[in-house]
């Protein structure tokens, strides 16, 4: 850094200081805007996040291809052919795919000896799916189905509503590819308490090649999940793969797109935090304002004497700017580790009681994490900075404005 | 060549209202090396005067002339950096930054000039030398006499190596020590720097240490006058 510029932050430094106790105001009043905001929607996209992790991992996947009608019908007449060639393709696409998981998945009736619901049959590979998730650590009772087996596993609500458990056995009722018809009988190795609240109402998991019989699709899945290695390149990794799948009739998808409902019950649920925040940055702004117009005002004579000596009036502007720089910078580095800290020790947010159980029959845990994602830290920065240049016209006006000789004798 | 010249300078205040006639056609012409007070009754125009010498207001009529450069039609900005390299100004009071230390706010100018940090340090601690204040270049001007803060000023005002040095009623906040030592120092750096200085003053002591007298009344020059000095040193 040049001598010159080295200067200028050393004025504007001691400027800041110049009336202590106003400047600790401005400050504490940005780090507690910046504070309460991001611990606001912390603690609200917390509760999304989780939710959305287990979708991802449990559910859809980052990245899935599908059946180009798949989308629109979710049907099985819209399954793909999944063979070697479509796999080595898919595998090769991308190297920064690090696994894939093929699946097929269709709604079926599942039945006890007397009474029947709706569920949602899901062929998979076990192995394969290992890779994805620690499914198996959500088994209450019994174990995973294997390959090859006439076996499934259930999720606990649905054991629950056909009252059915471990050894005893599944009737599946249904439809297969093109409309054969698809039923069978099926021990019950396992019973799932499945992290995703709609799949543990009506999930049904069995092997993939058995569920392929079943539907009449030897050879067929609805959906081939996709990890990359590392969640940002989620989009990257889909692009690859639309490029190279391009004219396969098969559509590419990310999370988002698969999970649009969700995203927008997370954007509706930050809404409010967002006002709060708006209103809050306003009351700032003004607060601001106020600091910097008297840090203006009472130095207009300083300033005559400095345009008289020979520094320009954009040079001036500059040191203020600084000066305002300085403040917002302050503010906002200390309320986001304030807000770091608080989050650190209330993470997450143990629900007790009649609250608790509220969530627990929303079908939640009744457990608030934290959410430490870093643009809700940097975006409130970048906010302060918004306001501080807006808030910096007036300052600007009045230097620009100032004429020399009023400014010496007020 | 003249330094500095006025043609047939005017100024009138309020011209619409109730018109002031702050200068009328005043044409003077100060040399290089000069050491000139600028004296007359109060309202008589001295201020006016010395602000239009600088640069820092605009005449109603007439021209100034600073090293064979009329500067009234110049641009603001222009004139902004002619100040900085041209003229040099102490005023009256709070003149310093405040939040800057004595040798912070005479090396300041010489930044604004993009000197070279070297140079800039090795000229403030001279300047400061010279004026007196060598063991105050720490000091903030809070912590410094009326007296020390214009010796500053000075020091400041020569550190940007200006054509000439105006200086509004300089003393007038000051005691009569420590006013007759702010001028034994500009009137040792006119001697031997043949630095040119132009200020207005009301105390009769100061008007007899200058070599020339502007005498305004009433808005035009009444008298310009030489006169002996005698040097002495005070305290
Ligand atoms: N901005 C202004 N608007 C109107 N009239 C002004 C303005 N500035 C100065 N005047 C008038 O111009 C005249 C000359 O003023 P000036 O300040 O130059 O006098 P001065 O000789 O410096 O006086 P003093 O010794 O009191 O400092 C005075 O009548 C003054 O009232
Ligand atoms: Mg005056």
């Amino acid at each position: 850094m040049g001598y010159a510029m080295k200067t200028y932050l050393k004025l504007a430094w001691r400027n800041i200081w110049r009336n202590k106790r106003r400047t600790m105001i401005t400050i504490s009043a940005i780090v507690f805007a910046v504070m309460i905001a991001i611990i606001m929607q912390s603690v609200n996209r917390g509760s999304y996040e989780v939710m959305i992790d287990r979708m991802v991992s449990f559910n859809t996947g980052y990245v899935q291809i599908q059946d180009y009608r798949y989308k629109e019908e979710s049907s099985l007449d819209n399954s793909f052919r999944y063979d070697d060639e479509l796999r080595e393709k898919v595998l090769n696409s991308d190297s920064r795919i690090d696994h894939i998981a093929p699946r097929i998945e269709t709604f079926m009736l599942a039945a006890n000896h007397m009474s029947t619901r709706g569920s949602i049959v899901f062929g998979k590979n076990p192995e394969k799916e290992k890779q994805f998730n620690d499914i198996e650590n959500y088994l209450t009772e019994g174990r995973l189905f294997e390959m090859n087996e006439e076996s499934a596993v259930i999720a606990r609500g649905l054991a629950n509503r056909l009252q059915l458990s471990v050894s005893d056995t599944l009737v599946l009722i249904g439809q297969g590819r093109f409309g054969m018809s698809a039923s069978g009988l099926f021990e019950i190795v396992g019973i799932l308490d499945h992290p995703v609240r709609q799949l543990n109402d009506n999930g049904v998991f069995m092997a993939l090649d058995t569920a392929q019989y079943l539907l009449s699709a030897d050879g067929y899945i609805t959906g081939l999940i996709i990890a990359p290695r590392q969640e940002r390149q989620t989009t990257a990794v889909a692009s690859s793969l639309t490029d190279d799948l391009d004219g396969m009739e098969l559509a590419v998808y990310t999370w988002p797109e698969l999970l649009p409902e969700l995203l927008e019950l997370m954007e509706m649920d930050l809404a409010t935090p967002r006002l709060l925040t708006f209103v809050l940055y306003v009351v700032i702004g003004f607060g601001f304002l106020g600091t910097i117009l008297t840090m203006t005002l009472e130095r207009m004579k300083e300033f005559g004497i400095l345009l008289s000596v020979g520094m320009q009036r954009l040079k001036l502007a500059m040191v203020l700017f600084i000066e305002m720089l300085f403040i917002s910078i302050l503010g906002v580095v200390i309320g986001m580790a304030a807000a770091w800290l608080i989050l650190v020790l209330i993470d997450p947010i143990v629900l007790t009681g009649d609250a608790a159980q509220a969530v627990i029959d929303m079908g939640y845990d009744p457990i608030i994490p934290m959410s430490f994602a870093a643009d809700q830290f940097y975006r409130q920065g970048l906010f302060v900075f918004l306001i501080a240049v807006a808030v910096f016209i007036f300052p600007l006006l009045k230097i620009s404005r100032l004429n020399i000789l009023d400014a010496a004798r007020a | 060549m003249a330094i500095v010249q006025t043609k047939n300078l005017s100024k009138v205040y309020n011209p619409d209202t109730v018109p002031v006639h702050a200068l009328r056609d005043v044409s003077i012409s100060i040399e290089k090396g000069e050491f000139t007070s600028i004296v007359g009754p109060s309202g008589s125009g001295k201020t006016t005067l010395l602000n239009m010498l600088g640069g820092l207001d605009k005449p109603s009529s007439g021209s100034v002339w600073v090293n064979g450069k009329e500067i009234t039609s110049m641009k603001e900005s222009d004139l902004i950096d002619f100040r900085l390299y041209n003229i040099g100004f102490v005023f009256q009071h709070y003149n310093l930054i405040p939040v800057f230390t004595a040798h912070e706010n005479v090396s300041f100018i010489m930044l604004l000039q993009n000197r070279s940090k070297k140079e800039i340090k090795e000229r403030a601690d001279e300047l400061l030398e010279e004026v007196g204040l060598g063991d105050r270049k720490n000091a903030r001007p809070v912590e410094m006499s009326g007296g020390q803060q214009q010796r500053v000023a000075v020091a400041r005002a020569l550190a940007s190596e200006p054509k000439f040095i105006l200086a509004d009623e300089p003393t007038a906040n000051l005691d009569s020590t420590s006013a007759m030592n702010l001028l034994d120092i500009m009137s040792r750096m006119n001697r031997e720097q043949n630095v040119t200085f132009v200020f207005s003053t009301h105390d009769q002591r100061v008007i007899d240490r200058a070599r020339r007298v502007i005498t305004m009344v009433d808005g035009a020059i009444h008298k310009d006058e030489y006169q002996n000095v005698e040097e002495t040193k005070t305290g």
